[in-house]
């Protein structure tokens, strides 16, 4: 490996790993992870978006195989079923119904005060709901990993599409570190869950399609390609093909990071306002 | 227990909480009074950290709320205002999450929630939803999670507002059953319930500290003028100035007057019961008497009184 590749692996480590570690060594921080977790499992809506994105994978997935029974091409069953449109329209409700409750509701209720009056510190708060909601939203995806099982068991031969599946569910659960955290975000800066559920959706909406808006805009080449360059859709087109990207692996696991640590700010903003 | 020194909190300059310093000795339960708006609450929160002052320190325990707020934290057990809690959750739920977030681990838990329980009487609902609950049994959740780590100090921000009497009536006597092992700071704008329980007052207004007495030096620091209510009826015109002309009359007002009747109200000092001398001279001036009052200063009187003067 080169020089930069071995900075590149200390930043992911450096940002990742440690935050997490640090949190799963405190009680508090686990408490309160259980306690939310609990809340979002116990509430039925938890459960509607777990059927409907099960009805979703499974549509696109026929779907897919349907495409790959007709007509004789070259791509993989994966890029079909990731790249289908009804997968990623609805892909984005997903994030604002998981983290809009977060903080929001909290702000709300007032439990906010009894929550951080406990002898307990902001940071295990905010990466406890934030861990919380991202271990829900991968309980939501293994639902759809049975499809491909059952697919590879009935037919061995296809064993090449074990990296494009690899790489199009490293792209989901980076999307899902990513928007999670843009969640975590919007749900602490309001009282309103209405109106952080849709500043969320908003902001991952504009993030996937940044690049194509763009094309069509009077702007700069070098906004444009700027910014094409940081948008989603490209990713997902280069990790469904079994690519893992570690530009992308830098760029979503470190804007986490950043996000996360504006939403800490957020968090104790009033304790500067003064 | 708590010790406060030059406390301030100024929201884009304008003071909420102006230099305030007082100090509650462990055991005692103390009222902390103030009209709506006065400061108690930012006051109080203060004190919990959640929010941090703006100049000052404020000591629990022996521990700086600010510099070594997990230590501190562990000594308060806090209610706050409209008790908010997760609505989602049952109660008993509710209370062994907070009981572990407050650093209880294992055979404590239960224990300790069991304890909580009885001592609030809320164990028949312990299964209930929270979100199905009265304002009263919320009330006592709350204060059963303040109380659930056995903290030796207890805040709690307005616990009666919002409950009926019967009910304020039992949570007092909840509040003096655990003062015998708690110090307990009680925020209200509730007189009633400073005179009942409370073994000092703090008043507050307008974000300054303006008296640190018990609820009787209170009562007796007004007791230098009293009042007399007065009504008759009489077409003089002179009532004011021929009581005025009483010895030791410091005031007159007519506060109204109806269908003939004049409401009279008359200053004077403590003590200095001139009813008598009143009622002889409306003998003299044939007025119609049908109601004459010495009116005994209580809290009431003396709590307005303060905030009133501090207000010129």
């Amino acid at each position: 490996m080169e020089r930069s590749q071995y900075i590149i692996l200390f930043l992911i480590i450096f940002i990742t790993v440690i935050p997490t570690v640090y949190f799963l060594l405190n009680r508090t921080g686990i408490i309160i992870l259980k306690k939310e977790l609990k809340s979002i499992i116990y509430s039925p809506i938890a459960w509607i978006i777990v059927s409907l994105v099960m009805l979703l994978n499974g549509f696109s997935f026929t779907a897919a195989l349907e495409i790959l029974r007709k007509n004789d091409i070259d791509e993989t069953l994966v890029c079909y079923t990731f790249s289908s449109t009804s997968f990623w329209f609805t892909y984005f409700f997903i994030f604002p119904v998981i983290t809009m409750r977060l903080f929001a509701e909290e702000n709300k209720v007032g439990t906010i005060e009894t929550l951080l009056t406990a002898p307990v510190k902001t940071i295990h708060v905010l990466l406890a709901k934030y861990f919380s909601s991202l271990l829900f939203y991968i309980i939501l995806w293994i639902p759809s990993v049975v499809n491909f099982i059952l697919l590879w068991l009935s037919s061995k031969e296809n064993s090449e599409a074990i990296g494009s599946l690899g790489g199009a569910y490293t792209i989901v659960l980076l999307l899902g570190i990513f928007n999670l955290s843009i969640g975590c975000l919007t749900s602490a800066l309001t009282k309103n869950q209405l109106v952080a559920a849709m500043a969320c959706f908003t902001f991952c909406m504009l993030h996937f399609l940044i690049g194509f808006i763009l094309q069509d805009l009077p702007v700069p080449d070098l906004w444009r390609n700027g910014l094409f360059y940081v948008s989603t859709v490209n990713h997902v087109e280069v990790f469904i093909n079994g690519l893992i990207d570690t530009r992308q692996l830098v760029y979503y696991l470190s804007f986490t990071a950043l996000i996360l640590l504006l939403t800490y700010n957020i968090l104790e903003f009033r304790k500067w306002k003064a | 227990m708590i010790k406060v020194s030059n406390l301030s909190k100024k929201y884009v300059g304008k003071p909420a909480v102006d230099n305030i310093s007082f100090n509650v000795e462990s055991g005692e339960i103390v009222g902390f009074l103030g009209p709506n708006g006065a400061g108690k609450t930012t006051t109080i929160r203060m004190l919990t950290g959640y929010i941090p002052p703006t100049s000052g320190t404020a000591l629990i325990g022996g521990y700086d709320i600010f510099q070594d707020s997990i230590n501190a934290k562990q000594k308060i057990g806090y209610m706050p205002e409209n008790v908010p809690l997760y609505d989602d959750m049952r109660v008993r739920e509710y209370l062994l999450f907070r009981a572990e977030l407050k650093g209880l681990r294992g055979q404590d838990v239960r224990k300790h929630m069991n304890e909580a329980l009885e001592l609030c009487s809320i164990k028949d609902i312990k299964g209930q939803m929270i979100s199905s609950l009265s304002k009263g049994f919320r009330q006592r959740v709350g204060l059963a999670d303040a109380l659930i780590n056995k903290p030796p100090l207890l805040i709690l921000d307005e616990p009666t507002n919002g409950l009926d009497p019967s009910q304020i009536r039992s949570f007092r006597e909840l509040i003096k059953e655990l003062a015998e092992n708690h110090t307990i700071l009680i925020s209200t704008h509730i007189l009633n319930e400073v005179e009942l329980t409370c073994d000092r007052v703090l008043i507050i207004n307008k974000g300054k500290m303006i008296g640190n007495n018990t609820p009787l030096e209170l009562s007796e620091k007004i007791k230098s003028s009293t009042t007399i209510n007065l009504e008759l009826k009489s077409q003089d015109q002179d009532i004011r100035d021929t009581i005025l002309n009483i010895s030791g009359i410091k005031k007159v007002t007519l506060e109204k007057e109806e269908n003939g009747w004049k409401f009279i109200r008359i200053r004077i000092d403590y003590g200095n019961d001139l009813r008598e001398e009143i009622m002889n001279l409306g003998k003299k001036r044939n007025w119609l008497i049908r109601e004459i009052h010495y009116q005994r200063s209580n809290l009431e009187d003396a709590y307005i009184e303060m905030i009133q003067n501090k207000h010129k």
